[in-house]
Parts: C-alpha cells; structure tokens; sequence
C-alpha cells in the first residue's frame, strides 16, 4: 500500500524537472541568436562575444543613426548594418559619431571613429568608453 | 553595396573629415541657434564640394582644406561672428566658380 504512492511522485518530479531543464534552454536559444536552422549552441556563444553592448545602447544607437540618415522611424536598422549600405557617406558617419559622442557624453579618438562603420561596432565602443569614463569618475 | 566597400581612407579624406570633425566640435561651443547656422552652412559646403571636386585634383583639396583650417581658427578664436565668417565662405566658393 505504502509503496505505490512513493514511485507516483517520483515520477512526477523527475517529469517537471525535465520539462523545466528544457524549456530554459529554449528560452535562451530563441532570443539571442535567432537561429531558425543550423547549429543554435555554436551561434548562441558567438553572438555573446561579439554582443557586448547593452540593448538599450543598441537601441539609442539605431535611433541617432535614423535621425542622422533622415530615415523613416519605421526603418528597421539592425546591428550589423553597415551605415554605407544605408545611404550614408564618410561625412555622415562623421555627423553620427559626433552625435553620439554627445548622446553619451563620450569623446571618441580620431583614429577610433574612423573604424566605425555599422550600429554594433558604434555600441561597442560607446560601452567601453563610458565604462572608462565612469571608472575614472568617481575616483 | 555598401558591404564590399573597403573602409581604407586615403590620408587626404583623413584630413578632410578631420577638418570636418573640427569644425563640428568647434560649432558645439556656440549658441544653439549660432551653431544650427554654422552646421547646416559647413554640411552643404563639405557636401557640395564631396560632388563637385574630382576625387582626384588634389591640388584643390589641398587648397580647400588650408582654407578651411584658416576659417575654422577663425571661428575658434573669434566668439561669435557666424555670419561674417559664413558670408567670407560664400562669397569665396563664388569668386570660385565664376573664375
């Protein structure tokens, strides 16, 4: 009598634990890479690398790139975009950096702004300069 | 398009967009309304000489850039006077065009 009901519940917790390891994993393959085929772990761990910029830098980022080019807001300017292939020539990608710079209160390096050339790698560089410029800050 | 195009600068678009930068900066430290009127002059002037000029003649970029380094000292030293330094760029292009 006592043994039946044992086996019953250790089924059912082995059974939510398998469900929940599974679902974790997909919720976390879905989002980053948005990978429709292929292989997701492989794209996953590739695009954490090169995404080391926050969303809402990205964000702000794609929004001053849209009113620079004089886009339509419902534009959609991905990251990997390269502001060339938006219509945007070396003095456009001037005017962008030196927006950004005061969108962020940065200064970025001649020779730094000049390598810019889509939404990410101007995220990127944005986050490492106010990271910089919030370590020396406080000090 | 836009993909396969090298990024190389030659070192005369280096300074071209340097000068362009220096003038952008210099234009923060105005008015807000002084500054839209130097922005908006120095755009069309980079952008309308970037399709007027060969690519090639350097000898007038060379000749633009040292003209516009002169004008952008200028505007660094001088507070205010947006608009007789904007009408010197204006009736220099042209004294240009027409000689």
């Amino acid at each position: 009598m006592a043994a039946v009901p044992v086996t019953c519940v250790r089924l059912t917790t082995s059974m939510h634990t398998t469900q929940i390891v599974g679902r974790t994993s997909t919720m976390k393959l879905v989002p980053m890479g948005r990978v429709k085929s292929g292989f997701p772990s492989l794209r996953t761990s590739r695009f954490q690398i090169s995404c080391s910029a926050k969303p809402e830098t990205l964000n702000k980022v794609c929004e001053v790139v849209k009113t620079q080019l004089a886009l339509a807001s419902d534009s959609v300017v991905e990251p990997d975009t390269k502001f060339a292939a938006l219509g945007a020539d070396s003095l456009d990608t001037v005017e962008i950096v030196m927006t950004l710079e005061e969108e962020f209160g940065i200064s970025v390096e001649e020779e730094n702004s000049q390598n810019i050339t889509t939404v990410q790698e101007a995220a990127d560089l944005i986050e490492k300069l106010v990271e910089k410029k919030n370590a020396s800050e406080p000090a | 398009m836009g993909a396969s195009r090298p990024q190389k600068l030659s070192g005369i678009q280096k300074q071209v967009l340097s000068l362009y930068r220096g003038f952008l900066r210099t234009a923060r430290a105005k008015t807000l309304e002084n500054r839209a009127h130097i922005e908006s002059l120095v755009s069309a002037e980079f952008r309308k000489n970037s399709e007027l000029i060969d690519r090639k003649n350097f000898l007038h970029i060379e000749y633009l850039l040292r003209r516009g380094k002169k004008q952008l000292d200028q505007l660094k030293t001088v507070d205010s006077v947006r608009l007789s330094s904007t009408n010197v760029e204006l009736s220099d292009t042209k004294q240009q065009s027409s000689g």
